[in-house]
């Protein structure tokens, strides 16, 4: 260690990989990791009921990369209708395909294979429809390896697109908890109690802008963000974004507009306890059990897999929040951040080019672990079929269909055992991260 | 330690605010209207005639019982457009409405004329008797008249309800339609032409710049949740006092259930948090005490792994393995007795007899779900007292090892043990969800997850509050005792 310290050309990154490196199960841990983004980011080219590539009556097609909506003519040589193939309808089975690529798994996860409904065990007698109509034993090729469930839903397929959602939830979660809480945390331990000071009338025209900025922005144009929302996500959050975008502003004019007032009473500084309202917020959301607040509030809204993302990551900022604001105190007294403050920086600045990004680390360790506890809490929803719509497939639900019916044990294991190994992985990288990063913690 | 006691409460009654003012927030947020509910599980549904009769003086009673008709919160904030009185309108869909209507126009005036108006059409529209109708006109049948009303019926109703304007036109065109094809519809013309005109206003209003400037309404302590929360002092008990309201499954006082149910919950929680700190605590000291041994890798590793194993996977292997026909039926697989010989008037030690065997399992899961983490809070709490000065002194005056650790370290580290009472209250009240709804055990978690499913919001929101409340209860009484185990906290 003492080396690598006198070497130049040291640096905190390159310690805390090789530390990393040192632990070898975390370092499994993240390719595995890496494999299970690929294998969410791949999804639907490994389990589709659609071929990767065919070739039909002479046309070269690629249904799996297709859009749901695609429709395709198809004529014979003499320029006659032969068919029309309608992507999301069409049995590809069926058809007489002359050359054809099929994806490793060859069901898509909501498709329901009528011939092998009622819990088809993985190793059972599975039937098979082949394309001259005829039920068959089924080609190996066609075995539903992890079996059926209740309605003939593959399983691989479904703990394949499971993936997908399963890292969406650590993502957007996460992501959503990890702005709040380290811009919060970031602020109550930058400014702690007595460091954030202004003038009398700034502050109270900072509240009252505060109070005008919600105002307009969601009083005022709550219609608008409730029919972005009823016309898709992404206008939704557009009209969002509008909105947040306006609060800034009013909160700004009214802070320019202060400027002008100058009496001379109201111009006495005061101070902002801004690190004891983070540590009182941080408090009572902690202090509510985040299961019950979750479920409690899934049950007001309407069940949609981006809500309970969205739930999870407004309730789990506070670790994230404690962390940056335990790293905030220690930074602002260091050197660097004095530099930057002497040399007349602002204070947005100095937070969030200059102490951030040496903050970072130990807040790193507690979003894996937050991810890990947001995937839990996630298919721990779904198994209760709580806020998670029915015909969205995770592991979760899948898990709560063997539970119903106890002899597809393949409902149960496999389903399990991909939750929990998930978990594992995130926790584990958590874990090894944190002796890496931070090694007084080391347990 | 009495100003610290001082400090801790007075820190901890705004909390309590808080936690009620956020349920209440998301109490008034739950779709649906709560006397329809209400009204519905006391089987007061009937046929059209009686709706509008008897019913209907009903779930007004039921309203003003429930305070439906006070305004929301001591204050409200909204723009000078809006009407103080709106929160008076009764119907859920009619208020939400007006304010949209109001927000679209400013004019709060030709909204309250409009909205009146189509009442005025709506009630003219009730004294239409279709029978009278049929004997003065010869060129209709009956069942066309019928049709005819209930649609123009329905078309209003729905005006009353929506703001937006191409479904209003829509509405519009279909009565202009049938004014003008069935004169027995006459009466109700000239309203029906007033409202149109009143939209067009509403449409064209100038006064929209008075949505943009906002007002704060004071209501006073008569409002929703004053009445909530404290009662009203006859008929309302309010929260505080533990009247919770009434469920909309089955019209029964929520407190009753709650009753009924907790007992179940609390003893599982009981002994499971005993059996996991009776687990964790050895495991955690022989892992501290042999820190860095391979046994204690091993067993860290093996806890780390446990950890991540979510419990209701392991609840329902457990199922798989010890209550399955085809692998080992050891355990009955749900319930937590046989009704076909339980008999409720057992002495208590055969109760427990024959309920053990559908307890062992859930159980096991419930003590697995802490007794992994316990563990490993155990041995880091462990390993921190261990390499304290005052543990080298016992050990240098020449105690053996096992005084050392069973009696100076062990009872410093296992303050945290105390952490324990901030847990068990809302566990048992919250109850584990999951694992209830695996071994379908008649606890507090199987009752929140149906009033889920049947979207029972009062119970939702009282399980919530109550659990909020007593977590918070929970995290004073840990601190105080904190305080009173280790001094040097209230001095900090």
């Amino acid at each position: 260690m003492t080396q690598e310290q006198n070497n130049e050309n040291f640096s905190f990154k390159k310690y805390a990989w090789n530390q990393f490196k040192k632990n070898k199960i975390a370092l499994v841990c993240l390719y595995l990791l890496f494999t299970l983004v690929i294998v969410a980011l791949f999804a639907p080219y490994i389990a589709n009921e659609r071929p990767l590539y065919a070739q039909y009556k002479g046309y070269t097609l690629y249904p799996a990369f297709a859009s749901d909506n695609k429709t395709d003519s198809i004529f014979n040589p003499n320029g006659k209708l032969e068919d029309v193939l309608q992507y999301d309808i069409t049995d590809w089975r069926s058809l007489e395909l002359d050359k054809v690529i099929w994806p490793l798994i060859p069901y898509s996860p909501g498709g329901m294979d009528r011939y092998n409904r009622d819990y088809v065990s993985p190793n059972g007698k599975q039937r098979f429809k082949n394309s001259q109509g005829l039920i068959t034993d089924v080609p190996n090729k066609f075995r539903h390896h992890l079996g059926t469930d209740g309605i003939g839903r593959d399983l691989a397929s479904g703990l394949i697109h499971g993936t997908r959602i399963s890292l969406m939830v650590g993502l957007v979660s996460m992501g959503i908890a990890s702005l709040i809480g380290i811009f919060l945390g970031a602020l109550a331990g930058f400014f702690g109690d007595n460091k954030l000071k202004m003038t009398r009338i700034r502050y109270y025209f900072t509240l009252i802008g505060i109070f005008f900025g919600f105002f307009y922005a969601f009083g005022q144009r709550k219609y608008a963000i409730s029919e972005g929302f009823s016309n898709g996500i992404d206008s939704g959050i557009l009209e969002l974004t509008i909105s947040f975008v306006l609060i800034f502003a009013v909160v700004y004019l009214f802070r320019f507009l202060s400027k002008f007032i100058t009496l001379k009473s109201l111009n006495k500084e005061m101070y902002i306890p801004i690190d004891t309202f983070v540590s009182r917020g941080i408090e009572l959301l902690n202090s509510i059990p985040r299961l019950l607040l979750i479920i409690t509030i899934t049950a007001v809204v309407e069940r949609s897999i981006w809500i309970v993302m969205i739930i999870i990551g407004i309730t789990g900022w506070t670790g994230i929040a404690r962390f940056t604001r335990a790293e905030f105190l220690r930074i602002r007294s260091l050197e660097f951040v004095q530099a930057a403050q002497s040399l007349g920086f602002s204070n947005l600045r100095t937070i969030f080019r200059h102490a951030l990004p040496n903050a970072l680390a130990p807040v790193f360790v507690s979003i894996a672990f937050g991810i890990a506890s947001a995937i839990l809490i996630e298919s721990g929803l779904s198994f209760l079929g709580i806020g998670v719509p029915d015909d969205i497939v995770t592991w979760g639900s899948l898990l709560n269909l063997g539970r119903q019916n106890l002899e597809a044990w393949w409902l149960i294991i496999y389903p399990g055992i991909a939750i929990f190994l998930t978990i594992t992985i995130y926790n584990m990288i958590a874990e090894a991260s944190r002796d890496a990063l931070d090694p007084r913690l080391k347990s | 330690m009495f100003k610290y006691t001082l400090k801790r409460v007075l820190t901890f009654i705004p909390m309590l605010i808080a936690i009620s003012l956020l349920s209440f927030v998301i109490s008034i947020n739950a779709p649906g209207d709560p006397v329809e509910r209400l009204s519905k599980a006391a089987g007061n549904e009937g046929s059209a005639e009686q709706q509008s009769g008897a019913s209907k003086k009903i779930k007004q009673e039921l309203r003003k019982k429930l305070g439906l008709d006070l305004p929301i919160f001591y204050l409200a904030i909204s723009d000078i457009a809006t009407s103080d009185t709106l929160y008076k309108i009764q119907d859920k869909y009619h208020k939400a409405n007006l304010e949209h209507l109001t927000h679209m126009s400013g004019n709060w005036q030709v909204v309250s004329d409009y909205y009146n108006e189509l009442l005025k059409i709506q009630e003219i529209h009730r004294t239409l008797k279709s029978k009278d109708i049929f004997e003065s006109t010869i060129d209709i049948s009956l069942n066309e008249i019928n049709e005819i009303t209930n649609q123009v019926g329905f078309d209003i109703g729905s005006l009353l309800e929506t703001s937006d304007q191409e479904l209003v036109d829509l509405k519009f065109n279909t009565i202009s339609n049938y004014l003008e094809n069935y004169s027995f519809l006459s009466p109700i013309n000239t309203s029906f032409q007033k409202v149109k005109q009143l939209n067009l206003e509403i449409l064209n209003s100038s006064m929209k710049w008075k949505t943009y400037i906002p007002s704060i309404n004071w209501y006073g302590a008569n409002n929703q949740y004053h009445l909530w929360l404290f009662g009203n002092g006859n008929d309302r008990q309010g929260l505080i006092r533990g009247d919770f309201g009434i469920s909309y499954i089955d019209s029964q006082p929520i407190s009753t259930k709650i009753w009924q149910k907790i007992g179940i919950s609390f003893s599982l929680s009981l002994i499971s948090i005993f059996l996991a700190y009776l687990i964790s605590i050895p495991i955690g000291i022989y892992s501290a005490y042999k820190k860095d041994s391979a046994a204690d890798k091993g067993l860290s590793l093996i806890l780390f792994i446990l950890y991540s194993m979510p419990s209701f996977f392991v609840g329902t292997l457990l199922l798989l393995q010890f209550a399955n026909p085809d692998n080992l039926s050891w355990f009955p697989v749900s319930g937590i007795q046989d009704p076909t010989i339980f008999d409720p008037e057992w002495g208590f030690w055969t109760k427990i007899k024959h309920r053990m065997p559908y307890l062992i399992l859930p159980i096991i899961t419930y003590t697995y779900g802490s007794f992994a983490f316990l563990s490993r809070i155990m041995r880091v709490g462990m390993i921190d007292i261990v390499s304290q000065d005052y543990i080298r002194t016992a050990r240098a005056k020449g105690l053996g090892e096992g005084k050392v650790i069973l009696k100076h370290a062990l009872r410093n580290s296992l303050l945290p043990v105390i952490t324990v009472f901030a847990a068990i209250f809302p566990m048992a009240i919250g109850g584990s969800i999951i694992i209830e709804v695996i071994f379908s055990i008649p606890g507090m978690g199987v009752e929140i997850y149906n009033s889920i499913l049947n979207y029972d919001y009062p119970m939702i929101i009282t399980v919530f509050t109550l659990s909020g409340f007593l977590t918070m209860i929970g995290y004073l009484v840990a601190d105080l005792l904190y305080a009173v185990v280790d001094p040097r906290i209230s001095y900090k």
